[in-house]
């Protein structure tokens, strides 16, 4: 590849506040022609707003767009397609009820000649399916084909993969890794976006990290290496793993999990003792949410054993589970855990009060209540009135927190407790995990970041492809970690 | 083939012949011509309702000002009947205060953001308001009888009116699915981000639908004027609620992206024959609307549990997928390309 | 930050509404100034919103519930039907507000079950419980009941119910001192739905399951439960609307409160809850009722035809739901705007800090 060719496309100095909360803090970036550009971060770091924006489905709140030099605004998805880049979305959006050929061809003006062209481009691809029968009916593999298929009717010169192999079973992300060179030798750009960092480094030319809504790394993947990234993904405040400083106290397991089994996962088991850290590394689509959502009797249809607090849980309910002393923290705090548009206070008493035998609400109890946790977890609000949607990611995350704590538990599970919030709250968290274990109280964390998991943990499982998978007691290295979540080709074949 | 065998426009016509079969045996006048003929005649009015109504539920709205709509488009045909303007150009106008009123709603909904429901429920009092201010709450009655001609003229003894609305369903049926642009109703209904982000007009497509509910309420306006000789207070009165019944009857889900002309027609047909029946059964015409709703709660209901199914066998499937495919890369039967 | 001062006001502001109504219409119009005729004025939208104030429950949720005036007709008929056919007026009664309870629950099985729109599923037994209500009497001839009257069952089935004893229909037309019953009973009615609404736990999930269903699962609360319980609410008040009415009219309808559709759910609506669910309050309902009904006979008392009646509701509705989607945008554009320049501002002392 030539030094440095001139940008497809850039953005210079981009902001983007959602709801009075900054998510994008004046970034710059781009991507080049001929070239994977690997964008990586946390979840919530700010990745989706860029590529929404480049897509032209929100328009940045300060900064601006170049395209070939020249400065642009992509008013509308249409626009940016004008402009040569199709975003190729993590859930592909195919209309399942028309058919693939209409799936094709929505939104392309002309007729005929579109038909001909998606065929031929089709064939090119590899995509081998009827073209008559209706797209619900599609794989996901052949969804994101028929994705990328759209992209290239367009004439797009940029291509943004969102997370393409995050469904997909191992021999697809081979095929769709020989896709992506075949794009690329034709001067495509390619923005890739993945949680798997081999795959990362296998895949793309240029990678770069995105924390808290500003980027700390970027640099050619040829002078990367996994640890490089996962250090770099960490958070700015990262301490190394210290001894515990808390003993697991007593010998009764507080959760017991035997041979569970759900759709995504398989056979899995394990046991957390009182004041015990057991951290669960697993990437997107490993099994861990659908994991943690079987044992909080979300999802009721699995077999299996489950224990709490030594009393058998065969039929589970969330509020059954909460009643024997177990709490869940979601993965997703705006879809399951905050009651967004209502006072913080009110989604902060919302466990004990589903939880609790008082028919009669009872304001000051709940007042007390709210100002007791805003204490206790460091929550920043001018009042417990205010509306959680106006908070920050990491305030809200600790309304959850205190919400599902206020029953006081004595297993909390939490599913990726710092998911898309700052440097100090993730502390704050940490800090909170630190007393629950101090009481006495068993916790779960769930972590697709490794370096998280081997900070707090006492003991690591990994869940990989729906298995559980025990590393050797103790604490252990984020490498170690690494290799055991992300399975690397990279390490097998060394 | 098997596509067909399994919508529910077939299953609700399968319903509908063995609604009619099973009436027979207990009263063959059921099966003469003239009683399906008049059956056909009497629900072309809830057919073209149901038709207008359909295109808002394609792309997830819903217009229960239809019957409001119908009303004062009559109105305005009957004035400009009255006023000695020529049948067609009549027509046209009673068509065009359809789509005006349609567009209106399209305004509150697409331009403002206002809830459907919440517009043109609001709407639908306005129209009928305006419908009594501006006759004064009287019937408009010397409507012209050469009206009467197109419901009364019979071509093979069915009544023009029928042959006439037969033509618009067929030309409609094949616009939507012939033309292009008529495919972003379901793209829109179907998967509305999708739809964005691949370019369509998604706020022209439903201006387009309220604006089409409103032309095909102008209409069904027409034939109601035409049918009775007349414009009573009462036009499309509770016909709202009647389309939205027969179109998600049809089989058009309120979430968008499902159904087809022939959905509205058959949901329509089977709601004006069940009324029909009970005369034949002697049964008392007070128990038609409970029959109604037993119906639409039956075949939703029922439609809630297989598509369940069929969802959940999905996921079991797309399971077993990813586990074969890993238990191949155990075994080390895949092969590095 | 204004968005919830603002919201919390909409009930001042449609109780300044409602006094500077009377007060006009009251200039113009002295005669409808007179107490008197401002509380008995009432009776004629009482069941408006007896209704309301259940549907308000039931629209937090997120849910809707167009059945209710249905289930009017229904409990009048049933009532009227259970009179005549010799319970005694307080079983006759019973029997009707039960019905009410029993048809509300099954929405509420039905929506809490399945995942079909509630709209889809109250339109369906809309037509079911007027149906059921239209044809109960030819129904009850068939099973061989016997009525006092000659023509059977049958013949109640257009002409109402009459001849019902003077202590039922005091509940339409009577009064305690200058209060009209029909009002006692809506206040009531009123009192109760806000109590549940704003001071018992149940209140409490049902604006969590109008905010978010999920969350509320994830909360632990009994979300179905809570929706079966919140529609056989609503339905129990639509049956007390529709007694109320019977007792008002005097005579047991099955079609009684069928226009009452546009009313009620304006009433909810400008009233403040939201049609998306999770916020709104009794109050509101109860206000925004009393702003119509008086509206309406205000126009009516100013000599305007009761034709022009529905579109000055209409564009009430409008209005109003539109005043707040733009004020909402407003507030949201401000609140971005103002977190750019202190996160911009952030990063500038940050540069600049040596």
């Amino acid at each position: 590849m030539a030094a440095d060719p001139a940008p497809l496309v850039a953005l210079r100095g981009v902001w983007k506040v959602f709801e009075g909360v900054p998510v994008l803090r004046g970034i710059d970036f781009d991507i080049r022609p001929g070239e994977v550009h690997a964008l990586l971060g946390g979840n919530g770091s700010g990745k989706s707003t860029i590529v929404k924006i480049l897509s032209g489905a929100y328009q940045p709140t300060a900064g601006r767009i170049e395209i070939g030099a020249r400065t642009t605004v992509l008013p509308r998805p249409s626009d940016a397609h004008q402009q040569g880049i199709y975003m190729v979305p993590q859930e592909p959006h195919i209309f399942p009820n028309l058919t693939v050929l209409e799936n094709l061809t929505m939104g392309l003006a002309g007729g005929v000649a579109n038909a001909a062209q998606a065929r031929r481009i089709a064939d090119e691809i590899g995509l081998s399916v009827d073209f008559a029968m209706p797209g619900g009916g599609l794989s996901i593999a052949n969804q994101q084909l028929v994705e990328i298929i759209r992209g290239l009717l367009r004439k797009a010169r940029v291509l943004i993969l969102d997370e393409p192999t995050s469904s997909l079973t191992r021999r697809e992300v081979d095929a769709l890794a020989i896709e992506m060179r075949t794009l690329t030798a034709r001067g495509i750009g390619i923005l890739f976006i993945s949680h798997r960092l081999d795959e990362v480094l296998d895949l793309a030319d240029r990678v770069s990290v995105l924390r808290d809504g500003h980027f700390v790394l970027s640099a050619p993947a040829a002078e990367l290496t996994p640890e490089k990234l996962v250090e770099a993904m960490l958070p700015a405040d990262f301490l190394p793993a210290t001894e515990s400083t808390v003993a697991p106290q007593g010998r009764n397991p507080v959760l017991e999990v035997s041979g569970l089994t759900g759709r995504a996962f398989r056979d899995v088991s394990f046991n957390v003792l009182p004041g015990e850290v057991v951290g669960i590394a697993g990437v997107v689509g490993s099994g861990r949410t659908e994991l943690a959502q079987a044992i909080y009797g979300i999802d009721t249809d699995v077999t299996g054993e489950v224990r709490i607090n030594g009393k058998a849980a065969p039929h589970r309910a969330p509020q059954s589970c909460q009643a024997m002393g177990l709490s869940y923290v979601p993965e997703d705090r705006h879809a399951h855990g905050i009651f967004l548009t209502l006072p913080s206070a009110r989604t902060i008493s919302a466990g004990l009060l589903a939880l609790g035998r008082r028919k009669f609400l009872a304001p000051r109890m709940e007042g007390e209540l709210a100002s007791r946790f805003v204490d206790r977890l460091r929550i920043k609000l001018s009042s417990t009135a205010q509306v959680a949607r106006i908070l920050s990611g990491g305030n809200q995350q600790k309304i959850v927190l205190a919400k599902m704590l206020a029953p006081e538990p004595r297993i909390v599970i939490m599913d990726e407790p710092t998911r898309g919030i700052d440097a100090r709250a993730r502390q704050d968290v940490y800090r909170i995990i630190r007393e629950l274990t101090a009481q006495g109280v068993g916790v779960v964390v769930i972590s697709s970041e490794m370096g998280e998991v081997a900070e707090i943990s006492d003991r690591v499982l990994v869940m990989l492809r729906g298995r559980m998978m025990a590393l050797p007691t103790g604490r252990r290295s984020v490498e170690e970690i690494s290799a055991a979540t992300f399975a690397s080709r990279r390490g097998a074949a060394a | 083939m098997m596509r067909i065998l399994k919508s529910r426009e077939f299953l609700v016509l399968v319903l509908l012949g063995v609604m009619i079969l099973g009436v027979a045996t207990v009263n063959r006048a059921v099966l003469y011509p003239i009683t399906l003929i008049n059956i056909l005649n009497s629900s072309i009015f809830l057919i073209l309702l149901a038709i207008g109504q359909m295109f808002v539920i394609l792309t997830r709205g819903i217009d229960v000002s239809v019957g409001a709509i119908a009303g004062i488009a009559a109105v305005i045909f009957g004035f400009a009947l009255n006023g000695g303007v020529p049948l067609p150009l009549a027509m046209l106008a009673a068509m065009l205060t359809g789509v005006l009123a349609g567009a209106v709603n399209a305004v509150g909904v697409v331009l403002v953001g206002i809830p459907p429901i919440i517009m043109t429920l609001s709407t639908l009092g306005i129209f009928r308001g305006l419908m009594r201010v501006l006759t004064g709450g009287s019937w408009i009655e010397q409507v012209p009888q050469s009206i009467k001609a197109m419901s009364v003229t019979r071509v093979l003894s069915v009544p023009i009116l029928v042959w006439a609305t037969a033509a618009v369903i067929i030309v409609a049926a094949i616009l939507l699915a012939r033309i292009k642009a008529a495919r972003s109703f379901y793209a829109v209904g179907d998967n509305r981000e999708g739809a964005y982000l691949l370019g369509l007009n998604v706020a022209g497509t439903e201006f387009a639908a309220y604006a089409l509910s409103g032309l095909f309420a102008g209409m069904a306006a027409i034939v109601f004027v035409a049918q009775i000789g007349f414009v009573p207070m009462q036009t499309g009165q509770g016909q709202e609620l009647k389309a939205i019944a027969a179109v998600v009857l049809g089989g058009v889900s309120l979430m968008g992206g499902t159904g087809n002309i022939w959905s509205a027609v058959i949901g329509a047909l089977f709601l004006t024959t069940v009324d029909s029946m009970m005369i034949f059964l002697h049964v008392p015409g007070s128990w038609n609307n409970a029959v109604a709703g037993a119906v639409l709660l039956a075949v939703v209901v029922a439609d809630y549990l297989i598509r369940r199914t069929v969802r959940n066998r999905q996921l079991v499937l797309r399971a077993a997928e990813l586990r074969r495919a890993d238990a191949d890369a155990a075994l080390g039967r895949e092969v590095a390309p | 930050m204004t968005l919830p001062g603002w919201l919390r006001s909409w009930e001042a502001m449609l109780a300044v509404a409602l006094v500077v109504e009377i007060a006009v219409l009251g200039m113009i119009s002295p005669a409808f100034l007179n107490i008197e005729n401002l509380l008995f004025s009432t009776s004629d939208f009482a069941h408006v919103i007896i209704a309301a104030v259940g549907l308000t429950l039931v629209v937090i949720t997120g849910g809707i519930d167009i059945s209710g005036v249905s289930v009017m007709g229904l409990a009048s008929i049933v009532m009227g039907l259970a009179f005549v056919a010799g319970a005694p007026i307080g079983l006759a009664v019973a029997v009707a507000l039960a019905t009410g309870l029993g048809a509300g629950a099954f929405n509420g099985v039905v929506v809490a079950r399945t995942d079909v729109n509630p709209l889809v599923i109250t339109l369906a037994t809309l037509f079911l419980f007027s149906g059921i209500a239209t044809g109960l009497p030819t129904l009850l001839d068939l099973l061989g009941f016997k009525a006092y009257g000659a023509g059977g069952f049958e013949a109640y089935q257009y002409e109402g119910i009459t001849g019902l004893p003077k202590s039922f229909t005091w509940l339409g037309t009577g009064s305690i001192g200058w209060v009209p019953l029909p009002l006692i009973v809506t206040v009531m009615v009123a009192l109760a739905g806000g109590a549940l609404l704003s001071r018992t736990r149940f209140g409490r999930f049902l604006y969590f399951i109008g905010v978010s269903a999920d969350v509320a699962r994830f909360t632990g609360v009994p979300v179905r439960r809570t929706l079966i319980l919140v529609y056989a609410f609503n339905g129990l008040c639509a049956a007390i609307a529709g007694l109320v009415l019977t007792a008002y009219f005097t005579s047991a309808r099955s079609d009684l409160g069928s226009e009452a559709l546009l009313n009620i759910i304006t009433a909810v609506v400008l009233g403040g809850t939201s049609i998306q669910g999770g916020s709104g309050s009794v109050l509101g309902t109860f206000l925004a009722g009393l702003v119509l009904g008086y509206l309406r006979q205000g126009l009516l008392a100013l000599g305007i035809t009761s034709d022009v009646v529905p579109v000055i509701i209409g564009a009430l509705l409008v209005g109003s739901v539109a005043l707040k989607i733009g004020s909402a945008a407003l507030a949201m554009n401000r609140a971005n705007r103002n977190a750019l320049e202190t996160g911009r501002r952030a990063v500038e002392e940050t540069v600049a800090r040596p």
